[in-house]
């Protein structure tokens, strides 16, 4: 065994070259596996985060009407006394916000926007004193002011839906909106504040404005079409969630729960199929290593088949000569595997403090990611061992194809081989 | 001893078959100093590695020691080629890697001789060769004759019955290869080991206390001296 495995190393050195070329190929694969991972992983980590804190919060309580037909936002289906609710939430520990989200016509004016037009919007309308204990909206203001409690003509809108329609703080709109109840009603809006939303679906359509002032032009008599709850993160959202039904149930108070996943069911799917497309890449990676790995083996399969037919002569077994070109194989795979831990590191450190800035891209382009601009990584422990293991396992499997040819051949053959 | 009977191989080249051996029959006794000679494609190397477990025949059988060598597996006649026979090749066939003393002590390894005995041993047979000093040197710092030695202490160290040498002396310039030859001699005798070499060269023949001549696939003559 001593043998074999001086031997084995002894030959790691003797096509220095070859073997450096072969441990870059596959250090370099790993990096790139590493960073490819890390980057997915990152932008799913930061969608999922963005996805609670700027569109569904981590559940949402609605009446039970609502759900079926909720991308209709229909007002009808409202809950009817949200403050017994809040109460109750609030009474057992969990921070939750009321929300009134109704579709409206926008009026644009030519004195502020240089034409008149109108166009379909979604308008989110918010408790700004307990909003900021769901959300966190209050971090994104960019110009202006956020709303205030009972604010009768302040809106807020998204900084690219801003520059989309040359809004400007001081703009004024009219929202039309059909009522509770089937009315319609006009409201002259002033843009008192812009919100660079880092969720791009958010930022590109936000219109918010003061709950209250909503409630009154369209009639709610108090109701709101949500209540939007935070969860701590480290909590299992099925066990809160069934706790939290548990509770409206007991009072009484015909309602539903719906965890942020149930609300976010498309993002999650498009996720998990990108996940699916993602592992072809880094198949891809992986496919190039192997091939470096494999074509390094069968070049030294193929150079020293007569010192292999020598070997043989001499009575060394075939699986102590296979053991000893695996172990070469492995150690291939080990360097490469080394380097490439060593340079994913440095990736991912750049990766997870800076981050690439996709902002360029993500301005017109909806990939489903919840990421405006800067991509940033995520360390992943279990990563960096997949990949130190699967670069000296992946070199020790390539490897056995050659090798297992190699041996295929008759003794006098390999001695007589040039 | 060896018992070489009514031998036949063939190979196949394109459409036509090359009877490389013809119903060949010989007998080795112990510790024999024996040179098959004979042209190219005579079937000197082709005697050779039947005898030495590395090619399979198609008509006839080999014995060594009463042991019928030509009905074993592979797993059999890599385990009685591992624990009686030596090789020394034209090319020598050192893996350049490792030093002389790598070299010749791997085949003691194979056989899981423990450490101390190799070294004991490795040591003493280059000594014998007359590699002392040069023992941590690698094939490449070599002159062609001392990796011949190497390669015939390799051969030698685990104390084989038979030694088999393809052209032992074809690499090298006459006055190497006559020093080789005594040193195959030299080991023959005091070792007891049978040698059996191929050559076409005239002067490793004077040294042979039996020559076999082949042609064709036939032995044409066997003279004992």
């Amino acid at each position: 065994m001593k043998f074999i495995i001086t031997l084995a190393f002894k030959n790691l050195s003797r096509y220095k070259r070859r073997t450096s070329i072969t441990a870059v190929a596959i250090a370099v694969g790993l990096m790139m596996y590493l960073l490819v991972d890390s980057i997915l992983i990152g932008a799913e980590n930061e969608s999922m985060r963005n996805l609670r804190w700027y569109e569904t919060a981590s559940a949402r309580i609605h009446a039970p009407s609502y759900w079926e037909d909720r991308m209709l936002f229909p007002m009808e289906s409202s809950i009817e006394n949200p403050d017994a609710v809040l109460a109750l939430l609030d009474e057992n520990g969990w921070k939750a916000t009321a929300r009134t989200v109704f579709t409206a016509d926008m009026i644009l004016y030519s004195e502020d926007f240089g034409e008149d037009g109108n166009m379909n919007v979604l308008v989110t309308a918010i408790d700004p004193e307990t909003d900021n204990d769901v959300f966190h909206f209050s971090d994104t203001l960019i110009d202006g002011r956020f709303l205030e409690k009972g604010d009768e003509n302040g809106i807020l809108i998204g900084s690219w839906f801003a520059e989309d329609i040359n809004a400007k703080v001081g703009h004024w709109i009219t929202l039309v909106a059909r009522g509770n109840g089937g009315f319609y009603e006009a409201m002259d809006m002033q843009i008192v504040g812009i919100l660079n939303c880092p969720n791009p679906n958010v930022n590109r359509t936000l219109l918010m404005m003061d709950k209250d002032t909503a409630g009154y032009y369209l009639g709610m008599n108090q109701a709101v079409t949500e209540i939007d709850v935070l969860l701590p993160e480290h909590e299992d959202i099925d066990v809160e969630m069934a706790k939290i039904q548990a509770k409206i149930e007991a009072s009484h108070l015909d309602l539903e729960v719906h965890s942020w996943k149930e609300l976010a069911k498309d993002y999650l799917a498009i996720a998990e199929a990108k996940r699916g497309g993602t592992s072809m890449i880094l198949f891809l990676v992986f496919i190039i290593a192997a091939v470096g790995i494999s074509n390094t083996m069968l070049m030294a399969m193929y150079e020293r088949t007569r010192e292999l037919g020598m070997m043989r002569a001499m009575g060394m077994s075939d699986n102590n000569i296979r053991l000893a070109f695996l172990i070469e194989a492995g150690g291939i795979g080990f360097i490469g595997a080394v380097f490439g831990i060593v340079l994913g590191l440095l990736a991912n450190l750049y990766m997870v403090n800076v981050g690439i800035d996709f902002g360029w891209m993500m301005r017109d382009l909806d990939m489903g990611y919840r990421i405006q601009s800067v991509f940033r990584g995520a360390w992943s422990m279990s990563s960096f061992i997949e990949a130190f293991v699967a670069g000296i396992g992946l070199s020790m499997i390539v490897a056995w194809i050659p090798i297992s040819r190699a041996l295929k051949m008759d003794i006098p053959s390999c001695l007589r081989h040039q | 001893m060896i018992k070489v009977d009514k031998v036949s191989r063939n190979y196949i080249a394109g459409e036509s078959v090359v009877k490389a051996l013809k119903k060949v029959s010989l007998e080795v006794g112990d510790g024999e100093f024996m040179s098959i000679a004979g042209p190219s494609g005579s079937g000197k190397t082709t005697l050779l590695n039947l005898i030495g477990c590395i090619d399979s025949l198609d008509e006839g059988e080999i014995l060594i020691n009463g042991q019928q060598v030509t009905k074993m597996n592979k797993k059999e006649k890599t385990e009685f080629r591992r624990n009686n026979l030596g090789f020394i090749f034209q090319t020598y066939n050192l893996i350049p890697v490792l030093s002389a003393y790598e070299n010749v002590a791997f085949v003691l390894s194979i056989l899981n001789v423990p450490e101390q005995e190799i070294r004991e041993r490795t040591y003493a047979v280059l000594k014998e060769v007359g590699l002392e000093g040069m023992e941590n040197r690698r094939p490449s710092r070599l002159s062609g004759g001392q990796q011949q030695r190497i390669a015939i202490a390799r051969a030698l160290v685990k104390n084989p019955q038979i030694i088999l040498a393809d052209e032992p002396t074809a690499n090298l310039d006459s006055k190497t290869g006559e020093e080789i030859l005594k040193l195959m001699k030299k080991m023959n005798e005091k070792y007891h080991t049978t040698f059996i070499f191929s050559t076409h060269d005239q002067m490793v023949m004077d040294y042979a206390s039996r020559l076999v001549l082949l042609h064709d696939g036939n032995i044409v003559s066997d003279e004992r001296r």
